[in-house]
């Protein structure tokens, strides 16, 4: 069954001048010669580093061991020598540990056919301990531990979404998967199902991948899984989770632990957690921008250099400005092409000079545009008066805690006012001292 | 879209309005344009020049001139025009801080400004080029309530009392209100007073732009179509007006309830200019659609009543002020019911 839900409010449809992928294939990037694997790939604590220099490493080898249940196992995403050990700086400006390696010997895995291992007699912590020890976490961006993120008592989740929804507008990589990975997700939601026992379950696609919904459907019934598709607008950011849930439940958004979402990327690496035996060392992301010639979907190895994947779609240089990892809306601007890709990286964009070209903010206006943008209902334009003003604590009693900075207000302003950095700092600062304004993840 | 290509699209709008007010009353017309977006421009540039630096890109204040010249009638002495803008752009706008900080429309401050400065000048209204008495002062407002009130309680419309004040209609309504009475309303048991065409196209006498209400309208259909004005605070305000002028209007010069010839009210005066050019001004109306909405009707009972019983020549200006200072209010009103309604969904 398709029904289309809207959104319940706000929103701002994708900027139309940069281009997606080029086609919905995944295409497997080339190895990278040395992989970077930072040891701090996920929320939570770094993992801590088993390996030392000079160790050879086989692929999918475990090189960091979770730091207690807050954290997530790093593995090795190619066979090789570790080179060397350093503390690099993340897009994020976090720093951590990160093992080098420098690719050689032979491949045991990729390439070789791998048996299923049954899952189904297995209980929640046999699951658990299966999707903990592959070190999957939210493909989505969040980086959160899926085995926290699914350790709950059965019965207290009502709704089960599958999030088939790109987070960000150019970006295509969860639509590519749908196509071609359709019956691994589908298990994937099966052993979310095992693990959660939902009262409904839904597969959220974007408007973008409606063509599938036939095909999923069947795929649907043959694997006997009880799940609905649900087609949601492709405005952004309908991905979210939070509003992906609260179009599905047809209320306003909000945080709610009565409903669990998790991203189809996720779910794949779930299936190959629990059925193949395979640690999470890969991730399927979109390199794209104006600049780039052939925008596609890689799978890249974890710890490829950012660089490499710019230059295998054939990224001019010398006009390319900027290039931020994540998407055109929220993604991170990276000073160094050097950095590698890590279990949050969902895309590449790259930015010509005019495209990065900062505008000149004016004054404000009082249009009101933010307010009718911001899917969280809230007033940026007030917040952030609130915010330069210094009150923080007012901007948190009127709602601050809210806000994910997903830069519509910013986008919507006529004034070029950066509503949402401000905010995004204003709330950070909040929820340091304490006052209300918590984090939204 | 940036701020202040909103400005300038909401000068766009006004250039058909301004165009026909430039051919129907020439030259003087074209001196009070000129005059009151100079004073506008010389007032910001003083201002902010030495703070902010070259601000007249961002187009408010030639906006600001540009509507204050527009609601001026054609013969009026330069200096009030020169004196309005200056007042709106000096003491409305900038002494709150500029461009988005000011709390009253410039524009409406100082038009409202001149009427109550010199009420005698902002009524000198000249009759259009093309009809008998091109050129020549014709009756003002006052005259024409006193004849409205004189007149016998049964037929009197604004129209009728006009010509038989002696007011010079155009050969070219003579006919095309003829022509319509006799072929279409006729059958209907129905007839349009003279003038009714004339009043349409807007070949009166009337502040520069306000004449021609379809040219108004045309040009606020572009700021509605792209986005820089949104419909409810105007659709609101001219659906109020013209519902209480239907019902009440009638009662003053004993026609009774719902005789009130909203047509004649909503296509004289400056009420349509101001409803989508002055009112919807971002900066001083409602932040929120709820809120415009909400606005659009206060202004509506509000410009019925100033204009009604009121004595300025022209209600819309004055009321667009008094709203100005509720909006604040508006907003914080329903700032205040969301938070509630916010309270009792996590609760």
């Amino acid at each position: 069954m398709t029904d289309t839900t809207k959104l319940p409010k706000g929103g701002v449809n994708p900027p139309t001048e940069l281009p997606g992928p080029r086609d919905h294939a995944i295409v497997n990037a080339a190895l990278p010669n040395r992989a970077i694997i930072p040891m701090l790939q996920h929320v939570g604590r770094p993992a801590i580093c088993t390996v030392k220099r000079g160790d050879t490493v086989s692929e999918g080898m475990l090189i960091g061991r979770a730091d207690g249940p807050q954290s997530a196992n790093v593995h090795a995403s190619v066979p090789g020598v570790v080179a060397a050990i350093t503390e690099i700086m993340l897009a994020s400006g976090e720093r951590c540990e990160a093992v080098h390696i420098d690719l050689g010997g032979s491949f045991q895995t990729s390439g070789k056919p791998r048996t299923a291992r049954p899952w189904k007699s297995l209980g929640a912590p046999e699951l658990l301990e299966r999707i903990r020890a592959a070190g999957v976490v939210g493909l989505g961006g969040g980086a959160f531990p899926t085995h926290l993120k699914l350790a709950r008592t059965p019965g207290t989740c009502t709704l089960l979404a599958a999030n088939g929804l790109d987070c960000e507008p150019s970006l295509g990589a969860d639509d590519a998967l749908l196509r071609e990975k359709a019956p691994e997700i589908v298990e994937g939601i099966h052993i979310c199902q095992a693990l959660l026992s939902p009262g409904r379950t839904v597969l959220a696609v974007s408007e973008c991948s409606a063509d599938l919904v036939p095909e999923l459907e069947r795929v649907i019934r043959d694997a006997g899984v009880p799940a609905q598709v649900v087609v949601l607008p492709a405005r952004y950011p309908q991905g979210h989770e939070q509003l992906v849930v609260a179009a599905l439940e047809g209320r306003p958004p909000r945080r709610d632990p009565s409903s669990v979402a998790v991203n189809v990327a996720t779910l794949h690496a779930m299936f190959e957690a629990v059925v193949l035996g395979r640690p999470l060392i890969d991730r399927v992301l979109t390199v794209t921008g104006t600049t780039v010639a052939r925008p596609h979907n890689l799978k890249a190895r974890l710890g490829t250099r950012v660089g490499d994947l710019l230059e295998e779609c054939g990224m001019d240089p010398a006009r390319t400005a900027k290039v931020v990892l994540g998407g055109p809306m929220r993604g991170v601007t990276v000073d160094s092409l050097d950095l590698p890709v890590t279990k949050a990286t969902l895309g590449i964009v790259a930015f010509s000079r005019d495209e990065a070209k900062a505008p000149r903010e004016t004054a404000c206006i009082r249009c009101g545009s933010c307010i009718e943008v911001c899917p969280w209902d809230l007033n940026p334009t007030r917040l952030y008066k609130l915010i330069r003003m210094g009150d923080d604590s007012q901007a948190a009693v009127e709602g601050l805690g809210r806000c994910t900075e997903c830069g519509c207000c910013s986008y919507a302003c006529p004034s070029r006012i950066p509503l949402s950095a401000v905010l995004g700092d204003g709330r950070r600062r909040a929820s340091a001292l304490g006052n209300g304004g918590g984090r939204n993840v | 879209m940036s701020s202040a290509r909103m400005a300038w699209l909401a000068s766009l709008g006004l250039l058909p309005a301004a165009a026909w007010g430039l051919l129907l009353f020439g030259p003087p017309a074209a001196a009070v344009l000129v005059v009151s977006i100079a004073a506008a421009a010389a007032c910001e540039l003083a201002v902010t020049l030495p703070r902010h630096g070259y601000t007249l890109s961002d187009g408010s204040a030639f906006f600001t001139g540009a509507l204050v010249a527009l609601m001026m009638p054609p013969a009026v002495p330069l200096y009030v025009p020169a004196v309005a803008s200056a007042f709106g752009i000096l003491v409305v706008k900038q002494t709150f801080g500029g461009l988005g900080r000011n709390w009253m429309n410039p524009a409406m401050g100082g038009v409202v400004f001149s009427f109550l400065s010199w009420p005698g000048l902002m009524s000198r209204w000249a009759a259009p080029l093309g009809s008998a008495a091109a050129g020549a002062e014709v009756p003002p407002l006052e005259a024409l309530r006193a004849a409205l009130a004189a007149s016998g309680p049964r037929d009197v419309t604004p129209l009728g009392v006009l010509g038989r004040a002696g007011y010079p209609f155009s050969p070219m309504d003579a006919s095309a209100v003829g022509w319509v009475n006799s072929h279409v309303l006729a059958p209907l048991g129905a007839a349009l007073p003279q003038g009714s065409f004339d009043i349409l196209v807007g070949h009166v006498a009337g502040s520069i732009g306000a004449t021609c209400v379809p040219l108004v309208v045309a040009g606020a259909a572009l700021l509605l179509a792209r986005g820089v004005i949104r419909w409810h605070l105007p659709v609101f305000y001219l659906g109020t007006f013209a519902l209480l002028s239907l019902v009440f209007g009638g009662l003053g010069t004993g026609q009774g309830w719902f005789a009130g010839g909203p047509g004649f009210h909503l296509l004289s005066g400056n009420l349509v200019l101001a409803a989508f050019f002055a009112a919807p001004d971002p900066v001083t109306s409602p932040l929120t659609d709820t809120g415009r909405l909400a606005l659009g009707i206060i202004l509506g009972v509000l410009t019925f009543l100033l204009r009604f019983f009121g004595s300025l020549a022209d209600g819309a200006a004055a009321a667009i002020l008094l709203g100005n200072c509720i909006s604040p209010l508006l907003d914080r009103w329903l700032e205040r019911r969301k938070s509630r309604v916010m309270e009792r969904e996590a609760a």
